[in-house]
């Protein structure tokens, strides 16, 4: 057996309370791609920050090509060759292509910065990997896989073998999915090594050699490929067998709830964010907006939640325009939202889970008495109920709820907003960083909901989840529908176009 | 259960201790200039002992001059509860002064009606002079500290030109003090040091523990009450803590803003209640200055919340008494003084927020 490009002997990561990495053994092969799967606070972003210099190990040992190796800042990973291409970029948006591949590695002539010598360099690397980018182009300008392009010839420009991908698909197209992993077949062929981190185990499938599962700091399992299922590996992640496939109740669709018609909204410098978006969303329905971030979807859902001004348009509930009523009136008339961003718009984090999950229905009774007093016990009196009935993890319901995970948090949103008894639910990528088992629950939520004969507007910038919940599709692209989609003739490349905008 | 129960009294009480662990430490800061300026830190000490804790009226001193401190407090800490930075209670109180002791020298009542009419009046005064930075906050984005450092400035001209001119109550020109006439005895504020002796503290008569200490106590109540236990209250806290949550949530963000620094100018209005009404019996430019901005950082030491700024304006006081001690019994300059009590204030905010924060950092980690 050839020595590991990289080995991880006994890694042992304790935080206060916490065993974040238990004993771990890790390694990969020149020429692999090595996927590490596992639940968000399972440890995997641990083990990778202590690989990447960012955080030292109590215990255990790291060899690069059988050599121990000491890394202690990222400066000495990067000079062990190993090189990470993190789920938010670090490029600088007003530089070049170039500029950015080089910057903190400039060359310089007499103290003149020579940018041809690099550029050659770079060309090389594109090339060998086949991996191109215009190399003049300024970053801002260009889409968001060929800005992970940049961020890879970074790393390979500094002359990684060991490249540690974060979630490198959660932001990209189907089409972009595709090239990123010829890129690796490239990168194996030149005999790097991948590590692979990924939520989406069809993605794991299709491209890693060996895949390994951590689960609360331990490393369950490594499989090869070829004994890997889908439904093994999510057992082994949560500990219990999961239910990939969402069962789909069948719902007669009932009449038109929430109808949309040819909204314009114009962005504070001036150009169209929502330029005539029109569609409508029926009782028991699930409505899906599929698009690559940024075209306009957030600012759709604020503005059906009453939250932002549009320029032109109309929006109906029932057939009855509700353009002008604010958030607490289109509330009260049955519209709920869990917001794409819930730390900074579902939450009051300091604040109990109790306070929280009346959040938007405190001001009514049995929450406060006629006095406008808060009747305490009733908050926590409900507050108890809707812990029970949706599963939410926390010690008590007097718990603020900074303190509970990033799946319990989305739990609390999506249990209050639906506690409501909405006729409309507004939910925006309402599985975006949460682990399998709450995004199982979430998802099965939307069916009570749909059941229930709830209209719901579902966002996601996860195309597959998209795909499986909703009766309809609309792409959406640079703030207009461009294509609807039954779900029947929903054909995932094809919406991947669509998305791209090059169908149009 | 019962050891999650243990944990969280444990962090319980760091909190609680770590304004005292600040308190410590800001002694240390002091002993440290005082030796700097060449002084004996044991003199010193003694000094600020023998003024103001060595004897029963000393320290009923200190809870007589924390009175209009509280007020000042909690008229700030109001606003910040809502996220509104309202610098202005300077100016408002001096406004919200001169309507309380209008009311107090020309409306005729019985001292049952009068009393609580001129701390009303206090309190419109001080609201209306809120009023202005208020509306152009929510209405057009004006930022209040810039808008409320102006009107301070603009009350203070306004008051000095009425008591000189309209409102004189001796005549333009004829005193070195310009002041208004003087309050109806009805609406005066009484001592209520006998009170005290009830319990076995005599207070001697030379301090003034009055009215405004009775007004204290109820508005005290009457805020925490309306912030922690009234839906309104949980709303303008949920506007402080993120107005994005508060506006997702429905409620209506601007004019919870609005309420909020209306009713801690109206809070304010009543910082002079016990210099006007107890203490002088009329009203006039040269009433105590400053108040305002100690309430500044009096709301930050108290965390915003009632019982914290009832504590941190006794500590404040007796900071200022401290002051006094020093000049009186020691060889430390005037301008020193104001550096240890500006670096004490310090002290105690930052300590107190770094063992906050690492309370709940340590809290969060074994929540995990």
């Amino acid at each position: 057996m050839p020595v590991p490009l990289l080995e991880m002997k006994n890694i042992t990561k304790r935080f206060p309370g916490v065993l974040a990495n238990d004993h771990v053994n890790f390694n990969l092969f020149a020429g692999e791609v090595h996927a590490l799967v596992g639940e968000n606070g399972a440890g995997k972003t641990t083990l990778m920050k202590i690989l990447y210099g960012l955080y030292s190990p109590d215990e255990g040992e790291i060899y690069v090509k059988g050599k121990r190796s000491v890394i202690k800042k990222p400066r000495e990973a990067i000079h062990y060759g190993i090189g990470m291409v993190h789920q938010h970029f670090m490029l600088v948006p007003p530089f070049s292509v170039l500029e950015n591949i080089v910057i903190g590695e400039e060359t310089h002539r007499a103290g003149i910065l020579d940018m041809d010598a690099p550029a050659e360099r770079v060309k090389k690397i594109m090339e060998d990997n086949s991996l191109f980018v215009d190399l003049s182009a300024k970053v801002e300008d260009i889409p968001v896989g060929l800005q992970q392009r940049v961020e890879i010839l970074k790393i390979l420009y500094r002359g990684a073998e060991i490249l540690v991908f974060d979630e490198p698909t959660a932001v990209l197209t189907p089409q972009e999915v595709k090239e990123l992993f010829k890129t690796f077949r490239e990168m194996k062929k030149q005999g790097k090594g991948i590590i692979f981190i990924s939520h989406k185990l069809d993605e794991v499938l299709e491209i890693a050699d060996r895949i390994t599962v951590i689960r609360r700091g331990k490393i369950i399992k490594t499989l090869n490929i070829e004994e890997a299922t889908k439904p093994l590996i999510a057992e082994l992640m949560v500990g219990k067998p999961v239910l990939l496939e969402v069962e789909r109740p069948t719902v007669k669709m009932g009449d038109v709830v929430l109808e949309v018609r040819d909204l314009v909204m114009k962005s504070p410098r001036g150009y169209d964010v929502l330029s005539g978006v029109s569609f409508e969303v029926r009782a028991g329905e699930i409505y899906g907006i599929a698009g690559v971030e940024g075209n306009g979807q957030t600012e759709l859902i604020e503005a059906i939640a009453g939250e932002v001004k549009l320029e032109s348009g109309d929006i109906l509930l029932n057939g009855e325009s509700i353009l002008g009523w604010d958030v607490r009136r289109r509330r009260e008339a049955g519209i709920s939202h869990i917001p794409e961003d819930r730390h900074r718009y579902g939450l009051l984090l300091p604040y109990t889970l109790a306070e929280n999950l009346t959040l938007g229905m405190h001001y009514k009774e049995p929450f406060v008495n006629r006095f406008q007093v808060i009747n305490r016990k009733k908050i926590r009196e409900f507050a108890r109920a809707v812990i029970r009935k949706y599963d939410i993890r926390t010690p008590s319901e007097l718990t603020p709820a900074h303190a509970l995970s990033g799946g319990n948090q989305q739990k609390v949103i999506v249990a209050r907003e639906l506690s409501a008894e909405p006729r409309l639910l507004l939910a925006a990528q309402p599985t975006r960083g949460v682990d399998i088992g709450a995004t199982e629950f979430i998802h099965n939520q939307l069916m009570v909901a749909k059941k229930e004969g709830r209209a719901v507007l579902l966002v996601s910038a996860d195309l597959d989840e998209i795909m499986s919940l909703s009766d309809r599709i609309g792409v959406m692209f640079k703030g207009r529908i461009i294509k609807e989609f039954t779900r029947e003739k929903a054909v995932k490349e094809e919406i991947g176009f669509y998305m791209m905008g090059e169908k149009e | 259960m019962s050891a999650v129960k243990v944990k969280f009294d444990k962090y319980r009480f760091l909190e609680l201790l770590s304004p005292v662990l600040g308190f410590l430490a800001s002694i240390v800061v002091l002993m440290i200039i005082v030796v700097a300026v060449g002084e004996s830190p044991v003199k010193a000490l003694v000094a600020i002992y023998k003024f103001s804790l060595s004897s029963s009226a000393k320290i009923a001193t200190i809870f007589s001059m924390s009175i209009p401190l509280f007020f000042a407090g909690i008229a700030v800490a109001f606003a910040f509860q809502a996220g509104v930075f309202n610098i202005g209670v300077e100016g408002q109180y001096f406004f919200g002064g001169l309507v309380g002791a209008l009311a107090g020298i020309y409306f005729h009542l019985p001292p049952l009606i009068h009393i609580p009419v001129v701390v009303l009046f206090s309190m419109l005064g001080g609201a209306l002079w809120a009023l202005i930075p208020a509306i152009l906050k929510v209405t057009k984005n004006v930022h209040e500290v810039i808008s409320t450092i102006m009107f301070n400035s603009i009350a203070l001209a306004l008051v000095n030109y009425l008591v000189n001119d309209p409102l004189s109550g001796l005549g333009k020109g004829k005193s070195l003090e310009p002041q208004t006439a003087k309050i109806q005895s009805t609406a005066l504020f009484h001592k209520i040091n006998h009170v005290f002796s009830y319990i076995g503290w005599k207070i001697p008569d030379y301090v003034y523990l009055d009215y405004s200490l009775i007004v204290a106590i109820i508005m005290g109540f009457i805020v925490w009450f309306v912030l922690f236990r009234m839906r309104y209250g949980f709303e303008i806290r949920a506007v402080g803590t993120s107005l994005d949550v508060a506006g997702y949530a429905g409620m209506k963000v601007k004019n919870l803003q609005l309420a909020a620094f209306l009713i801690s100018g109206a809070l304010g209005g009543l910082i002079g209640l016990q210099e006007i009404f107890a203490i002088r019996g009329y009203y006039t430019y040269g009433i105590a200055s400053g108040l305002g901005f100690d309430g500044i950082a009096i709301a930050l030491i108290g965390k915003n919340s009632p019982l914290g700024v009832v504590f941190a304006s006794i500590l404040f006081a007796f900071l200022k008494q401290a002051g006094y001690g020093l000049q009186f019994y020691t060889a430390v300059p005037n301008s020193a003084i104001y550096v240890i009590k500006g670096l004490m204030i310090l002290f105690i905010v930052v300590i107190n927020e770094i063992t906050a924060k690492y309370i709940r950092a340590l809290r969060k980690k074994e929540a995990f």
